[in-house]
């Protein structure tokens, strides 16, 4: 009986050796702050910064963060007036706006925090094409209504193995202000050279045809043929468009992707080490970028803030909150601009 | 035959005793000494050969089984679990986007009701590939090919109530034009009307699987262990009777191969009959403590889901009574069971809590609704502070999802642990009955020389 004994005893040892082993640690938990925070701003951060608050809210059971989503104008007003702890805005504050937003953190001055990148697609929908490539003259040509059918030689240059139909070229804007809009003109503006209409929120060029937001946008386009407009990212992806390879500084097409749209923020420039407001070259000579890019941010006191401030946008700053919002349409930040955004974050000093 | 030759003197130093010479077997007994030496042998190599053939077959057998349940029974079950799951709230995405049209205020809403709405398209196009190359029956079959064919239909009723609403002047909030409204009846009929009940009875298919899967199992252990114990059991008997009539015939001690023989038999028998007692354990305790709770999980979280749009649906079909009493009845189910075939959440869990929370904010939008609020209704709905039915929601599915996700981390390992159990025993067995087959000649191969 002794030898049974042991004998088990021996097989159970084995098996105990054989027990699942620990199970390996996760990321790392969002470091908590307590309290309740408001926030307004741009509708184009919207769908990030609620991922973010889901996120931090579930991690964090005693914070309660609100955002608005009132338009970047709206936001930038509500932190100024000092009914918001921070500002979501698609554009840097202006020159007027600076000192009354320094004046609102009274003890430093309100920073510029890169958060989001939301990379802008030219979705369009003309038969028979499925591999479309334009230079950033061409994308302006079109969308000031000197190229008018798709077999223009403009186009047929950019592509120059597709068979292009005649198709008369039926643009989509935005009927909205709307920080998508700025942007691309901005990058016509600067990238297409003979952009006469200059840049906004609001779309400057006659003719073609205006939508609500980038949902009536994309559907118009979709419904269309000929059709061709400018949508964040992620609407074209959920709507299953087809969207314009675009010509960049080094002389390359580019599709759309996260790496390639985080080429052109990587490159670039910030006002200083504690304020990150963004000079984006859209004529960049650089590899493999894609240059059509809305940065959006968060502006917030750089002294005296709110520890819960500080925390949530430490999260948000993170690996894993840049990740989070990458099943949205946004592209993270590149790693190199994410960790000077962390590191100004840390720089926060908490009332 | 030879005659017996004593054998006196060496014995000692060989390390056991030499008895007096035995008495010519031959002048005693049929068949003579050499004759039962051998025929005792033989028997002792046939029984040794049969639990060779026994324990190396049905271990190797319980393998299969424990693959069989790791890689097809309980992946098919949890593929099932997901797809029901993925089919219920691609509608709930659906009743988001037609709810929330193009609002300025929600559009970070639409996007994630656009994002969720074609990650689950992609969800429920992955669980059907695997469904259909898990299927082993043309009942099966045919079940995946009907969802397929559900599932274009419902798209196309659900794209048209969205195209059809984006076509149309904006409403007031919360209202829609006739014709998206009845374009979405017509999607969220065809799901729950045509695709849940085909989803649900694939899982109920893989469920059976599983359940097969599992007496297989336990078949196999019984026998296993019979088996073993049986054909070990006689393997022992036989070395010792051996060993006992070697000490008599031949006034031997003790045969220290046949006693060494003996030995590895009978740490061979516990052992494998440990193993496949410890194996079976392990699986069904996996199954009892893992899989179960977490296709139960499954099923709630797809059931909540369900019961979540219905707030949506409420909204959009101006207030229509079915689809205040589809939630109470779905939210009974999820609370206490109910009369639902569905399983509810754990009494006491943190996700039943959170559930209680998400069904306050329900009764508070159906009240904001009927008293006429719309607007107020569609912000509580979608809001994402504390106490808003988005955020509720987001908070219930978090804890149902880790409870659901540790469960089936629990049951991977576990299995993992199974199978790391039987590593090795299809060779253990052939080494040990190897080595007790050399053994045994060994054993008595000079006493056999005695007689030549």
């Amino acid at each position: 009986m002794k030898l049974i004994r042991y004998g088990l005893l021996l097989v159970l040892a084995l098996a105990a050796c054989d027990a699942p082993p620990a199970p390996a640690p996760g990321p790392r938990p969002i470091s908590c702050a307590a309290g309740t925070i408001t926030a307004q701003g741009s509708s184009a951060q919207a769908a990030a910064v609620n991922a973010w608050i889901r996120n931090y809210q579930i991690s964090c059971p005693q914070a309660t963060i609100a955002y608005d989503s009132v338009g970047s104008g709206a936001g930038v007003a509500g932190f100024i007036g000092g009914t918001g702890d921070f500002a979501g805005t698609d554009s840097p504050l202006s020159p007027a706006d600076q000192p009354a937003a320094n004046a609102r953190c009274g003890t430093g001055p309100a920073i510029h925090l890169p958060m989001v990148v939301g990379p802008i697609a030219l979705a369009y929908n003309v038969a028979g094409v499925g591999d479309l490539r334009l230079r950033p003259a061409t994308v302006a040509k079109i969308f000031a209504g000197t190229v008018t059918s798709w077999n223009d030689p403009a186009i047929a240059a950019d592509n120059p193995r597709a068979v292009l139909p005649s198709t008369t070229i039926r643009t989509v804007h935005r009927s909205d202000s709307s920080g998508t809009t700025d942007n691309f003109l901005k990058f016509l503006t600067t990238a297409a050279g003979d952009w006469t209409y200059g840049s906004g929120k609001v779309w400057p060029a006659p003719g073609g045809g205006a939508e609500k937001g980038s949902n009536g946008v994309s559907a118009r386009v979709a419904e269309t043929d000929g059709a061709i407009g400018y949508v964040e990212s992620s609407y074209a992806q959920f709507h299953d468009l087809h969207t314009a390879a675009i010509g960049n500084g080094a002389g390359e097409f580019v599709t759309l992707t996260d790496a390639a749209a985080g080429r052109t923020v990587a490159g670039a420039k910030a006002a200083s080490a504690g304020d990150l407001r963004l000079t984006i070259d859209y004529r960049a000579p650089v590899s493999g970028a894609y240059p059509i890019v809305l940065v959006t941010y968060e502006v917030v006191c750089g002294r005296g803030t709110a520890a819960l401030v500080k925390s949530f946008l430490t999260y948000t700053s993170s690996e894993a909150g840049q990740a989070a919002i990458t099943r949205l349409g946004y592209a993270p930040l590149p790693s190199g601009l994410r960790a000077r955004v962390a590191a100004a974050i840390a720089g926060i000093t908490v009332r | 035959m030879a005659t017996a030759q004593p054998a006196l003197i060496a014995g000692s130093a060989r390390g056991y005793v030499d008895f007096p010479p035995a008495q010519p077997a031959d002048q005693r007994g049929s068949g003579g000494t050499p004759v039962r030496l051998r025929r005792r042998v033989f028997w002792v190599v046939v029984t040794a050969v049969a639990l060779l053939a026994a324990t190396s077959l049905l271990m190797s057998s319980a393998q299969a089984q424990v693959r069989v349940i790791g890689i097809q029974a309980a992946p098919q079950a949890a593929t099932a679990s997901d797809l029901y799951f993925a089919l219920s709230d691609l509608d709930a995405q659906v009743a988001r986007l037609v709810l929330i049209d193009d609002a300025d205020a929600l559009s970070g809403t639409q996007i994630d009701a656009l994002s969720a709405y074609r990650e689950r398209g992609l969800q429920i196009d992955t669980d059907l590939a695997r469904a259909v190359r898990g299927a082993t029956s043309d009942a099966d079959r045919e079940l995946v090919t009907r969802l397929l064919g559900d599932l274009a239909v419902f798209r196309e009723w659900a794209w048209q109530a969205l195209a059809v609403e984006s076509q149309l002047p904006p409403q007031a909030p919360g209202k829609l034009p006739p014709a998206a409204l009845g374009y979405y009846t017509q999607a969220t009929n065809v799901l729950h009307i045509d695709l849940l009940p085909t989803a649900k009875r694939l899982r109920d298919a893989s469920r059976t699987r599983l359940d097969q899967a599992y007496r297989d199992q336990l078949r196999t252990e019984v026998i296993g262990i019979g088996l073993a114990v049986l054909l070990g059991g006689a393997l022992v008997a036989l070395l010792v009777f051996l060993q006992i009539w070697l000490a008599r015939r031949f006034r031997r001690l003790i045969n220290p191969a046949l006693a060494a023989a003996t030995l590895i038999t009978f740490g061979l028998v516990c052992s494998a009959g440990a193993v496949f007692l410890l194996d079976g354990e392990r699986l069904r305790a996996a199954r009892a403590d893992s899989l179960t709770p977490f296709l139960a999980l499954s099923q709630a979280r797809a059931l909540s889901y369900d019961a979540a749009a219905d707030t949506s649906r409420y909204l959009i079909s101006a207030n229509l009574e079915y689809y205040k009493q589809d939630f109470t009845a779905k939210s009974g189910c999820l609370l206490n069971g109910g009369d639902c075939a569905a399983g509810g959440l754990p009494a006491g869990s943190e996700a039943a809590k959170r559930w209680q929370s998400y069904r306050r904010d329900h009764e508070k939008i159906v009240g904001l609704a009927d008293a006429g609020r719309g607007g107020a209704a569609i912000d509580a709905l979608t809001g994402i502070r504390r106490g808003d039915a988005a955020f509720d929601f987001s908070y219930f599915d978090a804890a149902i999802s880790a409870d659901a996700d540790a469960r089936k981390q629990a049951f991977d390992a576990s299995l993992r642990s199974a199978e790391r159990l039987l590593t090795g025993w299809v060779e253990i067995p052939i080494v040990a009955i190897g080595l007790v087959l050399l053994l045994v000649p060994l054993g008595v191969r000079k006493r056999l020389a005695e007689y030549r």
